[in-house]
């Protein structure tokens, strides 16, 4: 095993004092001179014809600057993915969802603006409106869109091996249903965004976001621009989690604002906007069949699914494909079917979250496997190593599981959490369970069709000699990328990690397709390691001419260069650099030539050094139609184990712990690797006991603050026990891979298991509500009293 | 979302807040930690041209104890309360409503006089005001009145104050010997939550014959008003503190006392099912700490 220097340890993160002194500059913090404030006009009725608006009274409400509609912002159609292109920035005929953008004004004041907005007079038709996937695919249903009938958004049919003919082979069959509830993200810093155009003509959007790189596209489509005029920014960014992973329609009409004003424009969401704009995860209900031999051997997957897509598009023809593809792995299962699809209604569209597409088909499918184990009377643990694949392996559906500590995850938490003294032995109304998952570790390929690099990184040595500066588009929203870049970069180059002073979040700065898929540590990592490799090499190859030593013999470790075997004399160097610093009280006076010194001396020879490093995945597998979903250069996998206290008598659960591990292939900073872990179990928890975006039978969001949609809080939280596994991921820089997402997909099913295991009863609708798990426990009782 | 501009003002005692009151007729509110009031501007659920804030009347945020009550001044905060010895060892169960309303931040402005006239069904100090049959204090620039809590509520989000009113105060008469009393509620998660229902119980019994001789119940979030449970608490006068009769006062308060609503937050028929458990549970409760208050 190597021993590293910088990474691999619990680094404090470069962004700690900006952060806990306040410093730190989150897009509402920033103001331009001459800047107005822009809102959007949004939609009372969830579907309603648009006969005309009248914006008159607006424009001429002094202080208002400009008021837009279609008729400005065009009519180009965006979206997500190009194929599905479904939404423009303003609605041009109809309004499809409660919040649906009709127009924006941009004033010298929020309160001016907001008075126009009231001034805005639209004249609708309202339509009949449908909210459920039920309705929405009746016969004679209003339709959204004219070119989906059926309220049909997507549907997708995959076989793979024959499921039918392995069925017919199976002694267990379990078939059950699961149902989920539209989440929201819930992240602290609501979606903002500040527009200028210079004298020039170039825009400068800065964002809350996690993708400069597709913002800066959209923009540049919709508003008909040369994308080199269009520089995307994100400053510190509260978190997003899948939901600021594509440019949303204020930032759009921002852009148009600006453009039309010729001064900078400011727009934020409330919180209330959050809610109505959505793009969270879907509800998602399945129906899964698994059979399996009486030795617990797995033999077929049988999976439904139907994907409650709200009125647009968004990211939902990929949810759809996740939700199928990632029940290939982690066991071995040669045959298994999926027929899913999306349909739309007229509420907010939904979207990508964390675990995209996959948590609940995982949450179903990790209790069948309990069901499973129960029957034969095999510890669950066993049945899942029984089944699991090993290293090397590749599904069904063709993902190859290049590094795979999944049975060491398992043996961890068995371990961790006490299962083998617990399991079995706990009194009625506590309970423990476990659950497995994976998860991508990036997508396979970008979102639109291309050959791009998906991430590029520059690093360029300052002239004097002293530090790398690594330029990096890519996303740090919170979860800490920046500081794995640098570490890796200070690891890479052989210097301190103080010495890397690091940038990002700039689309001026490189392609990086951004923080979504759990892409960023494995291939801007990868990019980033071979920028540093290269700047390295331009060093040591002028040292080797200088001191006639062959360059395989040369290294930089700590900040020095090391020397294989004797230590040439570089007196002469050290002279060199010692002169041009006359008076200076500290120059170099160690054993070992510096890093410094040497990298002055090969600024002095060959102008600056920059490095530069790129990434793209290999050739990744499948041929079959949606194959790009879902495979990943590698994959993150976890297995986590719940105990919970269930009152029997009022139905409330309490989590009391949770001991998860996860295999990251290589944590490249410890802490921040736990930080993965502890947020994903927190998110899971929030989505297993309370969260859901709750409608009135007018398409509002009820509970749109943060007190009626209930995220868990600390006093929620359980202790978590982290264990972190490493593999060594081939295809990662330094063996890294995906922690972000995969540590959330056996939260759920775990919980759930233990809730069964406590209680006896299945519950099959989230979330745990203290009243949905009174009343299953009643059911039960009144079953089981017959 | 902006607030409303309005005018603020400022008065440094209760004749002034009166004054101003009376002179800017019923459009004026009174503002105290403002976490209710605040939140409804912003929404646009009322509108005003005049908040007078109570924050500077000294007076109304003091504790203060007379012979047999403690005197509660309206703008006393939750944290404030919590944190009072007199509190503490007399009102435990309101010392336990206001250690679940909202969080830290809340409760710091938060206070008992808001938490009232906010008159919510599901108001956390409520049902303690009730079982220990705290007077409220009210005041016109030319009258005093003392009303009982179970007299305060009127509806939803009304009370019975005056538009020249202001509520100065709470007299609480500190409980006898061989009492206890208890508050529990439930809601979905931990913290910070809206409740679905939540009960208080005040018990007293006769340390010689064993017998309860005294017995309040208050729920919470189950009928328009926060609201005492007679059936229920006459099935325990003059019976022995025991489980049975805590159940069977439970049941009763489940089947004869409560009329909850459906609403997104929860079904009538949790609500109900809950207040037979959370009644048996509070009454448990407040026994024992009537008899280890005894020991
Ligand atoms: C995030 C959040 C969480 C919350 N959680 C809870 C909870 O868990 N449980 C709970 O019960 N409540 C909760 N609340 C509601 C609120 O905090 C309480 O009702 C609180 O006690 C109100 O007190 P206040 O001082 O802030 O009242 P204010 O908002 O200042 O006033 C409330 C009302 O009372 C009137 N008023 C205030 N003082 C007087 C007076 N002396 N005389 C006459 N009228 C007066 C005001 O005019 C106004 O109509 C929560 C609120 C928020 C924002």
């Amino acid at each position: 095993m190597n021993k590293f220097d910088v990474i691999s340890t619990r680094a404090h993160r470069i962004d700690t004092p900006d952060k806990a002194t306040g410093q730190a500059m989150f897009t509402d913090d920033l103001c331009r001179p001459g800047q107005l404030y822009g809102v959007l006009l949004q939609s009372p009725h969830p579907h309603a014809r648009i006969l005309s608006i009248d914006t008159s009274k607006a424009v001429n409400l002094p202080g208002v600057k400009s008021v837009i509609t279609h008729e400005q912002a065009g009519y180009i159609k965006y979206g997500v993915s190009p194929a599905r292109y479904d939404e423009t920035v303003f609605a041009i005929d109809k309004v499809r969802y409660v919040g649906d953008e009709i127009a924006a004004v941009a004033a010298v004041s929020l309160d001016i603006a907001l008075k126009a907005l009231s001034l805005i007079k639209v004249k609708y038709e309202l339509l009949p409106a449908v909210f459920t996937v039920e309705d929405a695919t009746k016969k004679g249903a209003p339709q959204l869109h004219e070119n989906s009938p059926g309220n049909l958004c997507a549907e997708v049919h995959q076989e793979f091996g024959d499921v039918a003919a392995a069925l017919k082979t199976c002694d267990i069959i379990k078939t059950s249903t699961m149902k989920n509830k539209r989440q929201d993200g819930a992240f602290i810093e609501m979606q903002g965004c500040l527009a200028e155009f210079d004298n020039r003509g170039l825009l400068t959007l800065v964002s809350s976001t996690q993708v400069p790189h597709y913002v800066q596209r959209t923009v540049a489509m919709v508003l008909g621009m040369d994308v080199g005029k269009v520089r995307v920014k994100k400053p510190y960014v509260g978190a997003g989690f899948g939901i600021k992973a594509a440019a949303c329609p204020m930032e759009l009409a921002c852009c148009i604002l600006a453009r039309e004003t010729k001064k900078p424009v400011k727009m934020n969401f409330t919180r209330e906007q959050v809610f109505m704009y959505s793009r969270a995860r879907h509800q998602f209900t399945h129906t899964i069949t698994t059979g399996a031999k009486k030795d617990g051997t797995l033999m077929a997957i049988k999976h439904e699914c139907c994907l409650d897509g709200g009125a647009y598009t968004s990211f939902g023809i990929a949810t759809v494909y996740y939700t199928g593809s990632l029940l290939g792995g982690p066991y071995k299962i040669a045959n298994m079917s999926y027929d899913g699809k999306r349909v739309y209604n007229n509420k907010p569209a939904c979207g990508a979250q964390r675990g995209h597409g996959a948590v609940i088909a995982r949450a179903l499918f990790e209790q069948q496997m309990d069901m499973i184990a129960e029957e034969i009377g095999m510890d669950p643990m066993e049945l899942r190593i029984k089944n699991m694949m090993d290293t090397g392996d590749t599904t069904c559906n063709d993902l190859n599981m290049s590094s795979f500590g999944m049975s060491e995850c398992i043996e961890a938490v068995r371990i961790g959490s006490n299962w083998d003294k617990k399991k079995g032995n706990m009194p009625r109304g506590k309970g423990i369970g476990m659950a497995c998952g994976f998860f991508v570790s990036g997508a396979g390929y970008p979102i639109y069709r291309s050959d791009t690099y998906h991430g590029t990184v520059i690093i360029k040595l300052t002239e004097d000699g002293g530090t790398a500066l690594v330029y990096t588009a890519s996303a740090e929203i919170g979860q800490g990328s920046d500081t794995a870049f640098a570490m890796i970069a200070a690891e890479a180059l052989g210097i301190p990690l103080d010495n890397v002073r690091l940038a990002s979040g700039d689309t001026d700065m490189g392609v990086d397709l951004g923080a979504y898929s759990s892409r960023q540590t494995l291939m801007t990592g990868h990019a980033v390691k071979q920028a540093a490799d290269h700047a390295k090499t331009q060093v040591l190859e002028v040292l080797a001419e200088q001191l006639l030593v062959p360059l395989e013999k040369l290294d930089i470790k700590k900040g020095f260069i090391e020397f294989a075997g004797d230590t040439p004399d570089f007196s002469a160097l050290r002279t060199r650099y010692i002169k041009e610093h006359r008076g200076w009280i500290d120059n170099p006076d160690s054993k070992k030539l510096t890093f410094k010194e040497a990298s002055r001396i090969a600024f002095l020879e060959k102008g600056s050094i920059v490095g530069t490093g790129k990434y793209k995945p290999h050739n990744l597998g499948g041929k079959f139609k949606g194959a790009a979903v879902g495979t990943s250069p590698a994959y993150g996998c976890s297995a986590q184990v719940a105990e919970v206290t269930v009152d029997m008598e009022t139905g409330q659960v309490t989590i009391d712990n949770i001991t998860d591990a996860h295999d990251c292939g290589k944590a490249i900073n410890l802490t921040a690797v736990e930080g993965q872990m502890e947020g994903s179990v927190s998110m899971g928890i929030g989505e297993a006991m309370h969260e859901e975006v709750i409608f009135n039978d007018k398409g509002q969001v009820l509970n749109n603050d943060l007190a009626e949609y209930k995220i868990v809080t600390s006093v929620d939280m359980p202790r978590v026990k982290t264990i972190v596994v490493e593999s060594c991921e081939p295809n990662g820089p330094y063996g890294a891979k995906e922690v972000g997402e995969g540590a959330i997909m056996p939260t759920i099913p775990a919980i759930l298991n233990a809730v069964y295991n406590a209680t006896g009863v299945r519950i099959n609708e989230l979330p745990l509500t203290p009243e949905r798990v009174f009343f299953a426990i009643q059911d039960y009782k009144a079953k089981m009293a017959k | 979302m902006l607030l409303p501009t309005f005018e603020f003002h400022e008065p440094l005692s209760i004749k002034d807040a009166l004054k101003l009151k009376k002179s800017l007729g019923e459009d004026a509110k009174l503002l105290a930690g403002g976490t209710d009031l605040l939140v409804h501007l912003k929404k646009k659920l009322i509108t005003t041209n005049n908040l007078i804030s109570l924050s500077g009347i000294k007076a109304l945020s003091l504790i203060t104890k007379e012979k047999n009550a403690v005197i509660i001044g309206s703008c006393t905060t939750m944290t404030q309360l919590s944190s009072t010895p007199i509190i503490q060892k007399n009102f435990p169960a309101l010392k336990a409503g206001c250690d679940n309303l909202g969080t830290h931040l809340i409760r710091n402005r938060a206070t008992i006089g808001g938490n009232a006239c906010n008159a919510s069904p599901a108001g956390d100090t409520l049902p303690a005001l009730l079982i220990y049959d705290a007077l409220a204090l009210l005041e016109t620039s030319d009258k005093k009145r003392e009303i009982p809590m179970a007299d305060f509520f009127t509806g939803p989000g009304k009370s019975c104050i005056q538009p020249d009113e202001i509520l100065t105060g709470f007299r609480l008469p500190i409980p006898g010997k061989n009492s206890g009393a208890h508050y529990i509620q439930l809601g979905k998660r931990k913290s910070s939550e809206i409740n679905l229902v939540n009960v208080a119980a005040f018990l007293k019994y006769d340390p010689d014959t064993k017998k309860i001789i005294d017995a309040r119940i208050a729920l919470g979030s189950v009928a328009a008003t926060p609201i005492r449970s007679p059936k229920a608490e006459s099935t325990l006068m003059g019976q022995t503190p025991e489980e049975a009769c805590f159940f069977a006062a439970g049941e009763m308060a489940r089947r004869e006392d409560c009329h909850p609503i459906d609403d997104f937050r929860g079904s009538a028929r949790y609500r109900q099912a809950m207040v037979g458990v959370l009644t048996k549970r509070t009454l448990t409760r407040a026994y024992e700490l009537a008899r280890s208050a005894c020991i």
